[in-house]
């Protein structure tokens, strides 16, 4: 409960930093969409050449892009760890953070709330619904429970993976280049794995599983079978990884050595 | 009932070796070689609640460590630590609802909203009940005079201005062990009288424990009964100001000008039975240091008395804290003082 509030606190002085610079929030909303768009028509580029890729025609894979975009819209908005290593270890705001009576993790993500994130996850929710209906699909009531629950699912995978990696900045003190690489990695997860080899199957699934955070809970909803027993582990997965990360993260403040004086 | 117990508590980091040159940094990015920094020695002391403690040293000295140490932010190498009824970094999110703290150099407000709001948002943090904060904030608004700041953001004000408004940002909860440290660095005299005029309201009033890190000697004075002199990472001194001073004051100096020449060789067989030294640039300017435990009068009474020695003027100063501390930093030991130069050692 104290954290739910505090939830709306943050984003109450979101709104309000936010209106100071309102020429730089209309951009950053413009720049999201601009980068979505361009993923999208990619995407068309591709299927003006071919018309079925590794087996999914070109609405499966606009339809799995959806869903990727709505648990990683939920995480932009809530888990934004680009500049962690730079703002808290560096410059050793972490201090400030470690003297609250909150949890550390918690109170970074709410300091770097940016809701237009959800945005995307808006979008996300519009492409679905248009490529889901050129498919035919059969809409049913599980549909909206099940995608809720995928989507918090992924949302808890992105947070396990980047949590993780963060937390090594606690052991160098120089930023390292791995979270822009990931950012790389993570944007294979939202076209269907089996259209890569095995290696980077494997990669995808079971070491940085961003295939559970696109095209495995999407291909439930799509009814494609041989995907189901992967599209029901979403939620051990998410477990496995948040708690990986979580750990990390609490071994690594112990590692904390402050900045400067 | 101790505010804070420490015992036998040591920070070392870990820093690492750079080798000169290209062919050095090459070498490092392979095999890198690294120190072991004892940041904190094999500290203790304790502090009993209601208190208000200095804790001076140079810089790098540790002082900032140990607070870190104490407040929970840094989990230290070794050593038993309880703050409060707390282990600082163990029950971190507990412990911090008890304490407050203030870095001087670095900013708990809000850079781009109200400082009002940057206030609100703490309470929400910190859980303070809406009408324990208004008597709380309305107290604490009046006794620092922010009335009209309130509303301008954070960004917007003057360094004497934020720092009075990070105290009220770190007393809102009304923390029984405030942490301050460098509180008055880089304010003008005026916000430093009023920073200190109000900590020892605060702390007659509400009990407050203090503990404060500075490098301006004033602060001890005007606030500390107790100073903790720390030096590369160990405790040199512990102890009641008036014992520092005592104890390494050099005693008085009292200077004199004299009208006529006059030798240094009759001064010395003038007060030949004291155990005071003179010393002088020329026959008509002559200092003596005279010890503490012995009257200046005396010394004066033996040199005024001769009426063939005609004085023009006559200046007595005491040795200060910035003095006797910068004397102690010196020579890097108070208490193992084994190489001490000059007077310092002979008095410990």
């Amino acid at each position: 409960m104290y954290y739910i509030g505090l939830v709306f606190e943050y984003l109450k002085n979101y709104m309000k930093t936010r209106l100071t610079y309102r020429a730089d929030f209309w951009v950053e909303v413009i720049s999201d969409l601009l980068m979505q768009a361009s993923n999208l028509i990619f995407i068309f580029v591709v299927f003006g050449h071919t018309d079925s890729l590794g087996g999914w025609s070109e609405s499966e894979v606009v339809f799995v892009y959806g869903f990727y975009m709505v648990p990683f819209g939920l995480f932009s908005c809530f888990v934004n760890l680009w500049n962690f290593s730079d703002r808290y270890i560096v410059k050793g705001e972490m201090d400030r953070i470690l003297t609250r009576p909150a949890y550390n993790l918690f109170q970074i993500f709410l300091e770097n709330i940016d809701p237009p994130g959800l945005l995307g996850s808006v979008i996300g929710i519009l492409i679905m619904v248009v490529s889901g209906s050129q498919l035919d699909l059969d809409f049913t009531w599980w549909f909206i429970p099940v995608l809720i629950l995928f989507t918090i699912c992924a949302a808890m995978i992105y947070t396990g993976i980047y949590i993780t990696l963060t937390s090594l900045s606690f052991y160098s003190d120089s930023p390292t280049g791995i979270i822009p690489l990931m950012y790389n990695i993570q944007n294979y997860g939202r076209y269907p794995v089996t259209i890569y080899n095995r290696a980077i199957q494997f990669l995808l699934t079971w070491i940085l599983p961003f295939a559970f955070v696109g095209v495995y809970p999407a291909s439930l909803f799509l009814g494609r079978d041989e995907m189901l027993h992967m599209a029901w582990l979403t939620p051990l997965m998410a477990v496995i990884f948040l708690t990986i990360g979580i750990v990390s993260w609490n071994v690594g403040v112990k590692k904390y050595r402050g900045a400067g004086s | 009932m101790k505010a804070i117990e420490v015992e036998h508590l040591s920070k070392t980091f870990k820093v690492q070796k750079n080798r000169d040159g290209l062919k050095g940094a090459l070498r490092d990015l392979f095999s890198r070689q690294y120190n072991e920094v004892a940041a904190v020695n094999d500290i203790s002391f304790s502090i009993p609640a209601g208190e208000i403690c200095g804790y001076i040293g140079e810089n790098g000295a540790g002082k900032s460590t140990t607070i870190k140490m104490l407040t929970g932010i840094l989990v230290p190498t070794s050593g038993k630590l309880n703050v409060g009824g707390y282990v600082p970094h163990e029950e971190r999110e507990k412990f911090v609802r008890n304490i407050g703290v203030v870095f001087g150099q670095r900013s708990q407000l809000w850079w781009d909203i109200g400082v009002i709001e940057s206030f609100g948002l703490l309470r929400k943090v910190y859980g303070v009940p809406e009408h324990d904060y208004k008597k709380r904030l309305d107290e604490l608004v009046q006794r620092l005079d922010l009335g009209e700041l309130l509303n301008r953001p954070v960004r917007k004000l003057s360094l004497g201005q934020r720092m009075r408004c990070e105290l009220v940002a770190a007393l809102l909860h009304n923390p029984s062990i405030v942490f301050l440290d460098e509180p008055t660095i880089g304010l003008d005299i005026i916000v430093k009288t009023e920073i200190r005029e109000f900590l020892k309201d605060m702390n007659r009033d509400h009990g407050t424990t203090i503990l404060l890190t500075t490098h301006d000697l004033q602060d001890i004075e005007a606030l500390c009964s107790r100073v903790i002199m720390l030096d590369e990472g160990r405790i040199i001194y512990d102890g009641g100001l008036d014992t520092l001073k005592s104890r390494w004051g050099q005693g008085t100096r009292v200077t004199f000008q004299f009208g006529t020449a006059c030798p240094l060789p009759r001064l010395q067989t003038l007060t030949s039975d004291l155990p005071v030294s003179w010393t002088a640039e020329n026959d008509l300017h002559a200092e003596v240091l005279v010890p503490g435990e012995l009257n200046v009068s005396d010394v004066l009474a033996r040199v005024v008395g001769q009426t063939d020695i005609a004085i023009t003027d006559i200046k007595i100063t005491e040795t200060t804290t910035d003095e006797i501390v910068r004397q102690i930093y010196r020579t890097g030991s108070a208490v193992n003082g084994s190489k001490g130069e000059g007077g310092l050692t002979s008095y410990a």
